[in-house]
């Protein structure tokens, strides 16, 4: 599995993004940076595995005012093993934040479903915590369009 | 996103002695009555004046056609000669050609090599990106950006030049970057082709009120249906049974004599609920359109049927067939230009899909995501009207009623499928 | 938003079961970041955070942002081990908390 390396030096707001570079980003438009430094604030600075996180949005939006995502993390979910929270973000939109779910064992499933507002063509980024504090986490990018002729 | 408001027309004294009202009022309305219905059969049926909505461009286009009225300029005769090769800014051109404030613009159409980073481009048009290589003369590349319809006159690209979208140094430019385009487009994924990009299927259960917001006209219809109007009446005072209205909505719109006119389902409301309990529903506004949605979905399942043998329809659907095939505005677009598979019909523009006519009106009234709002088909025709950089007419224009029965005679055959919910 | 909430829970399950919880508030979500006509920010007001419990016990929870889209459509999953009620609540910006309560019959 890949591990992808969080710096110190992104919870303080500096450094460029590790693992991904985005397209066009509009200078209005939070950048990749911004989305880190939400990550880095919900771990920590400390390092998220890739994987375990299947994450359902379509390829295309035709429009960006209700994008259906759900996240979906693999574990039992017992009271001893379980996903407590997920984070998610997206490094196109104003500002990075979409939603933090936190779950319990009660959930019994560790998924959740929603439907977002996306700004342009952008990655979402999801970061899942486990109960003894590991963390996962997974990317989508949904490409974003708006009407053909100009309206 | 609010929109319309209802303008109360005033008391009930105000309304008794100044409208034509046709037949009688039943206890209950048979379900195949021979009386027909009673309508307001004269004045306006939306707002007046028409006001576009004011959150939705507000460019005059006068000088162009509408759908009541000829007044584009004309097409040159013929092609203007360009006396040598002709230089253009390269660089201004590639922004031009994916200038969405444009009117498209290009790319809306076009693949075209790099330009927009080759993402997400249409194909109702030809690819572009060898353009270069193709044998093409400067002269000929100007003049058919300007103005397409000199050598091809039943071309369905704008008359960018003649229609003033852009001038004669920007049409330059654009030729100049024509001229570089020599290579197949790189895209970065599949996905940004638009010859192997798949077409978009709705997979959303449009009667789910928890991913259908238009579903909640239905309760919001199901309350203005005991109502009771200011001539003390309710739909309900008549329409207790609403399982006999199942198959009226199916056969609408419908060719109305009194009016000499063809009347929607949103036209009706208005008409008839003005005449029996005296509400003033007026077209497009929440009433309205929540009542426009609940009448079409007590037809849900029902199979689409118009009448078009009587006189008056037979005349209205060759009209309504005639103005679909009309060019109007700016971008001097005719419905079939888009809507018709022999031309941009089940193509992208850019990244949004072109349907094709039969399909568009089953589904009407609407949830539209993009505007977080229900649309019943006359607003999606001044909306397709205004982005096309054509005046709209109100919604209860005499043409509108051609256009939509031309347009549900197309549909005949689909089953009513409403609240839709769509792009 | 007085409106009601929109729910999809089923009314039975078995013991042990995991079953599929459906949600939805109508409201407008209003991010913050809109002008109006005059050029003047509308200000923000969405729902913050929605809460879901089983006979008193947490469940599920979301802090919601402004990019969640207008009528926020929350959906989750919950292991029924015995009968009893879930409470949703649903919290505005502006500090109204809405909440409704759905019975579930465990076998």
């Amino acid at each position: 599995m890949q591990t992808i390396t969080r710096r110190q030096a992104l919870v303080l707001g500096s450094g460029a993004a590790v693992f991904m570079t985005v397209g066009d980003v509009s200078p209005l438009f939070a950048t990749p940076a911004e989305a880190d430094a939400e990550i880095a604030k919900f771990t920590g600075g400390k390092a998220a595995e890739k994987g375990k996180i299947s994450i359902d949005l379509p390829e295309i939006a035709e429009n960006g005012n209700t994008v259906p995502l759900q996240v979906t993390v693999e574990s039992p979910m017992t009271d001893k093993d379980y996903i407590s929270d997920i984070l998610v973000v997206a490094d196109g939109n104003p500002r990075p934040g979409i939603a933090t779910f936190h779950l319990t064992p009660l959930s019994g499933k560790a998924t959740a479903a929603t439907r977002i507002r996306l700004q342009t063509t952008e990655y979402i980024i999801v970061v899942a915590k486990t109960n003894d504090g590991k963390f996962f986490t997974d990317r989508k990018q949904v490409k974003v369009t708006i009407g053909g002729c100009g309206g | 996103m609010k929109r319309s408001i209802i303008t109360s027309v005033g008391a009930a004294g105000a309304v008794a002695g100044l409208f034509a009202v046709a037949a009688l009022f039943p206890v209950e309305a048979p379900a195949q009555a021979k009386k027909v219905a009673p309508l307001i059969t004269t004045g306006d049926a939306s707002v007046r004046p028409w006001k576009r909505y004011s959150d939705w461009p507000q460019r005059d286009m006068s000088k162009f056609n509408t759908l009541a009225n000829l007044v584009s300029p004309p097409a040159p005769k013929e092609p203007k000669k360009i006396a040598g090769p002709v230089t253009g800014d390269v660089a201004n051109g590639q922004k031009l050609v994916a200038d969405r404030t444009r009117g498209g613009s290009c790319l809306a159409c076009h693949v075209m090599g790099p330009a927009g980073n080759a993402d997400l481009p249409g194909n109702v048009g030809p690819d572009l990106s060898e353009i270069g290589n193709a044998g093409r003369e400067d002269e000929w590349l100007v003049n058919y950006v300007t103005d397409p319809r000199v050598y091809n006159p039943e071309s369905t690209m704008p008359p960018w030049g003649t229609h003033g979208l852009f001038n004669e140094q920007e049409i330059n430019d654009i030729v100049a970057f024509l001229k570089t385009l020599k290579s197949p487009a790189k895209f970065r994924s599949p996905l940004d082709d638009p010859m192997k990009r798949p077409a978009p299927v709705e997979t959303r259960d449009n009667l789910d009120d928890l991913q259908n917001p238009g579903m909640w006209a239905v309760e919001k219809a199901q309350e203005l249906w005991k109502a009771k109007g200011p001539l003390g009446s309710a739909c309900v005072t008549c329409h207790a049974n609403t399982a006999t209205l199942k198959s009226w909505s199916v056969s609408m719109p419908k060719f109305e004599p009194r009016m000499d006119k063809v009347i929607g389902v949103e036209e009706f409301i208005y008409r008839h609920a003005k005449a029996t309990t005296g509400a003033d529903w007026l077209m497009q506004s929440n009433e309205n359109t929540a009542l426009a949605v609940y009448l079409r979905y007590l037809s849900n399942g029902q199979i689409i049927k118009v009448d078009t043998t009587s006189p008056g329809a037979k005349a209205a659907l060759e009209r309504g067939k005639a103005l679909s095939a009309r060019k109007l505005g700016q971008l001097n677009f005719a419905c079939t230009d888009c809507h018709d598979p022999s031309k941009g019909g089940l193509k992208w523009i850019r990244g949004q899909w072109l349907g094709e006519q039969k399909g568009q009106y089953d589904h009407f009234p609407t949830w539209r995501t993009s505007l977080q709002s229900i649309w019943d088909i006359r607003k999606r025709f001044q909306w397709c009207q205004v982005n096309i950089r054509a005046d709209e007419l109100p919604p209860d224009a005499k043409e509108y009623g051609d256009l939509e029965l031309y347009l549900a005679s197309v549909n005949s055959g689909l089953k009513m499928n409403v609240p839709g919910i769509r792009h | 938003m007085a409106e009601k909430p929109r729910l999809k829970v089923p009314k039975e399950a078995k013991k042990g079961e995991i079953i599929e919880l459906k949600t939805l508030l109508s409201h407008v979500m209003e991010t913050g970041l809109r002008k109006d006509a005059q050029g003047n920010v509308i200000p923000r007001k969405i729902i913050n955070k929605f809460t879901c419990e089983f006979n008193g016990k947490p469940v599920f929870s979301a802090d919601i942002e402004p990019a969640v889209a207008a009528n926020p459509y929350i959906q989750f999953n919950a292991k029924v081990n015995e009968s009893g009620t879930f409470k949703f609540t649903w919290v505005d910006d502006d500090g109204t908390v809405t909440t409704t309560e759905e019975k579930i019959t465990v076998v």
